[in-house]
């Protein structure tokens, strides 16, 4: 394979790790403790599309190879995840007087509690979305990237909501709170920011961009209970590469962790000896290099 | 008699009548199980070396979580260094060729599990909180992975196959599985109930030996522990924990303080591995799925942080709540009513029960956080010298 394509596949996992990486920090910076649940809450968002695609069928046409009712269930796996974060929020998180260790724990219960509910309705075994196979798209094979449409739709709609993001943060009232929520809790709630409402706001966002994010890494991959535990802590790689808490930094965390899995074989074919399989362990010897070097991230500004 | 009353009214106090109730409550099951032939002896016996094992696992972590407030999750890593450690040289098909005793393995596993938590420690003790937990997580990942992949030394998948059992080539000891008698208990019926009916053989005698094995371990590393915590550098931990800038400005050299407490639980850890390759003689990477590792904080977290006692309460509770699930299964009839929503229901919880135990694992979580975050046995007059209590202590 040439290092172009290496770069693309990169791009098109980065670009999941993204969507997963903004979401988790997010929720860092806002509800202030690290969340093991979120890779399982990718997984919720995986699973709702798939039931909800299996319920409104492919709808007709087909755009940029996935067919129209495939984005009606990626945007139901995206309010699903949503709306079991706010529900978690309201009924675990939120009623807890504890410090964010006791969240911490809490969540890995939480992250189990999905998983299981989920096993016990689909079972272990993988499966796919019934979206039709594509082949490489042809223009670009002379340029030596193979690589089908649907996995630029990917990249695309992880820009989409990347930017959308942004223009929340920076463009509307919510944004600024959440901002000024994420700099200093208790002096944005003396100004008259309504904390707790927030607060679930940030879950929806970041929830929801998770269940994107699973969606996509069903249709990369394939959808089975363990796909958002196993990706988490690469996630969390990506997020404290890029500085935690930071949403920009998530983006450009993600996409360098994202990029270094996919570019694992490059090292192999220019002499380092180390195979695929260790990707994930670079990742993470990455991470904790980070965090000896540079705690506060490459784009972390907050002092921890 | 205040002084005698004051006494009695310890183990009055609520939370000790429900753990000293769950413990009796699980006891009379397993004497019922026993007598009624639906447990083995020997298998009986094999689940409480298990229970040991997570005994010393949930110690070990208590040095770390309880004692000094580090989190720690890369305990699976720590105990399968220990397992494999011993299992690389001791099992029959090890890539190494070596034969080795057991007692060679745990030096070594013990060994190896210092080193890496020296290794892990170093870049990580300087980190907060949930930064330790992140990192921690992703190293045991690491070792994990280097164990799963790196073929020509751990066999890979198919895992460490045919090792000694601990207790092989002692003197004495190591012949007294074959050489006791073995004791045919006949059957007898008490009314409609036929009880015993089953022989203590080889087996039987073998898990009482592994069981000994272990409850000398736990005997030995609870008194390490529980002196050791009662000494100053108990104290210099406990005020890590609380504050660590306040032991800072006291002039403690925290690092080194939590460093050594790192390296202590890790070396604890690594002993229960040791001790789980030689019982179940047989490991594969799974052993070090990070799932392991959150079995081992449910026992720490259940028991109540930095309590010894609470440590073995929650390693019991562990087994009780891993094993007692699969016997549930097995008691429970298939099917439930005919039809219906109910029946389906209940056909999959019971059909999926690694999702269901999986289930009760994350909901047991929740609650104990959520109705009683210090845990059903916290740590209460383990803190303090028996000399400088009011009432005498024998």
């Amino acid at each position: 394979m040439s290092i172009l394509e290496y770069l693309a596949n990169g791009l098109v996992f980065s670009s999941i790790i993204v969507l997963s990486g903004v979401g988790l920090s997010l929720i860092y910076s806002i509800a202030s403790f690290a969340n093991f649940a979120h890779g399982d809450t990718m997984t919720v968002g995986a699973y709702g599309a798939l039931v909800s695609f299996g319920a409104v069928g492919s709808m007709g046409g087909l755009l940029f190879g996935l067919p129209y009712g495939f984005y009606v269930a990626l945007a139901a796996g995206a309010l699903l995840a949503a709306l079991v974060a706010v529900i978690t929020q309201r009924l675990v998180y939120e009623p807890l007087e504890i410090g964010s260790i006791g969240l911490l724990i809490t969540s890995i219960g939480i992250a189990f509690v999905y998983r299981a509910l989920i096993q016990l309705g689909f079972g272990t075994d993988g499966r796919r979305y019934a979206v039709p196979a594509m082949r490489p798209v042809e223009w670009l094979v002379p340029v030596g990237i193979r690589i089908t449409v649907q996995e630029i739709a990917i990249v695309a709609f992880a820009a989409v909501f990347v930017v959308a993001l942004h223009l929340v943060l920076t463009r509307t009232l919510l944004g600024q709170m959440m901002r000024a929520m994420a700099d200093d809790a208790s002096l944005a709630r003396v100004s008259g920011v309504r904390t707790s409402r927030i607060k679930l706001w940030t879950w929806v966002l970041g929830a929801g961009l998770a269940g994107a994010g699973g969606v996509f890494l069903g249709l990369y991959n394939q959808i089975e209970p363990r796909m958002g535990f196993n990706i988490l802590l690469v996630v969390f790689a990506a997020v404290i590469l890029g500085g935690i808490g930071s949403v920009y930094g998530a983006m450009l965390g993600g996409f360098l962790i994202g990029m270094v899995d996919q570019l694992m074989p490059v090292l192999g074919d220019i002499g380092i000896p180390i195979g695929t399989e260790y990707s994930y362990a670079v990742a993470f010897l990455i991470m904790v290099g980070v965090l000896l070097a540079r705690p506060s991230g490459i784009a972390g500004t907050t002092e921890r | 008699m205040t002084a005698i009353r004051s006494r009695l009214s310890i183990p009055a106090e609520p939370t000790v009548r429900v753990a000293l109730g769950a413990v009796s409550v699980l006891t009379m099951l397993l004497v019922v199980g026993l007598l009624t032939g639906g447990i083995g002896p020997a298998y009986l016996l094999y689940l409480l070396g298990l229970s040991g094992m997570y005994v010393l696992l949930a110690i070990g972590l208590n040095v770390q979580w309880g004692y000094t407030g580090m989190i720690n999750f890369s305990v699976a890593a720590f105990f399968g260094l220990g397992a494999y450690g011993s299992a690389i040289l001791t099992a029959s098909n090890t890539p190494t060729g070596l034969s080795l005793s057991p007692l060679v393995g745990l030096v070594v596993g013990v060994g190896l599990a210092a080193v890496v938590a020296v290794l892990i420690a170093v870049p990580t003790l300087r980190l907060s909180a949930d930064y330790l937990a992140i990192a921690t997580l992703g190293l045991a990942e690491v070792v994990r992975i280097i164990i799963q992949n790196q073929r020509a030394v751990t066999n890979g998948n198919a895992g460490l196959r045919g090792l000694p059992k601990f207790s092989e080539g002692w003197p004495l000891l190591g012949g007294f599985p074959t050489g006791a008698p073995t004791v045919t208990l006949s059957e007898i019926t008490l009314g409609p109930f036929t009880l015993l009916g089953f022989r203590l053989g080889r087996p039987v005698w073998q898990g009482l030996l592994d069981l000994s094995v272990v409850v000398v371990m736990i005997l030995v590393v609870y008194a390490l522990v529980r002196r050791l915590h009662r000494s100053p550098w108990g104290r210099v931990l406990r005020t890590i924990r609380s504050d660590e800038e306040l032991a800072k400005a006291l002039g403690k050299p925290t690092f080194r303080h939590k460093m050594e407490a790192f390296v202590l639980g890790s070396v604890i850890m690594a002993v229960a591995g040791v001790y789980y390759a030689h019982l179940n003689l047989f490991v594969t990477p799974q052993n070090l799925a990070p799932i392991n590792t959150f079995y081992v904080w449910i026992a720490v977290i259940l028991g109540g942080a930095g309590s010894n006692r609470g440590a073995v309460f929650g390693g019991f509770m562990i087994i009780a709540i891993r094993e007692g699930t699969r016997f549930l299964r097995e008691l429970l009839p298939q099917q439930l009513g005919s039809g219906g929503a109910v029946t389906d229901l209940y056909t999959t919880v019971i059909g999926n029960f690694g999702a269901t135990r999986l289930l009760a694992v994350g909901l047991l979580i929740v609650l104990v956080i959520r109705i009683r975050p210090e845990g059903v046995l916290p740590p209460r007059s383990e803190l303090i010298w028996p000399e400088t209590r009011e009432e005498p202590d024998e």
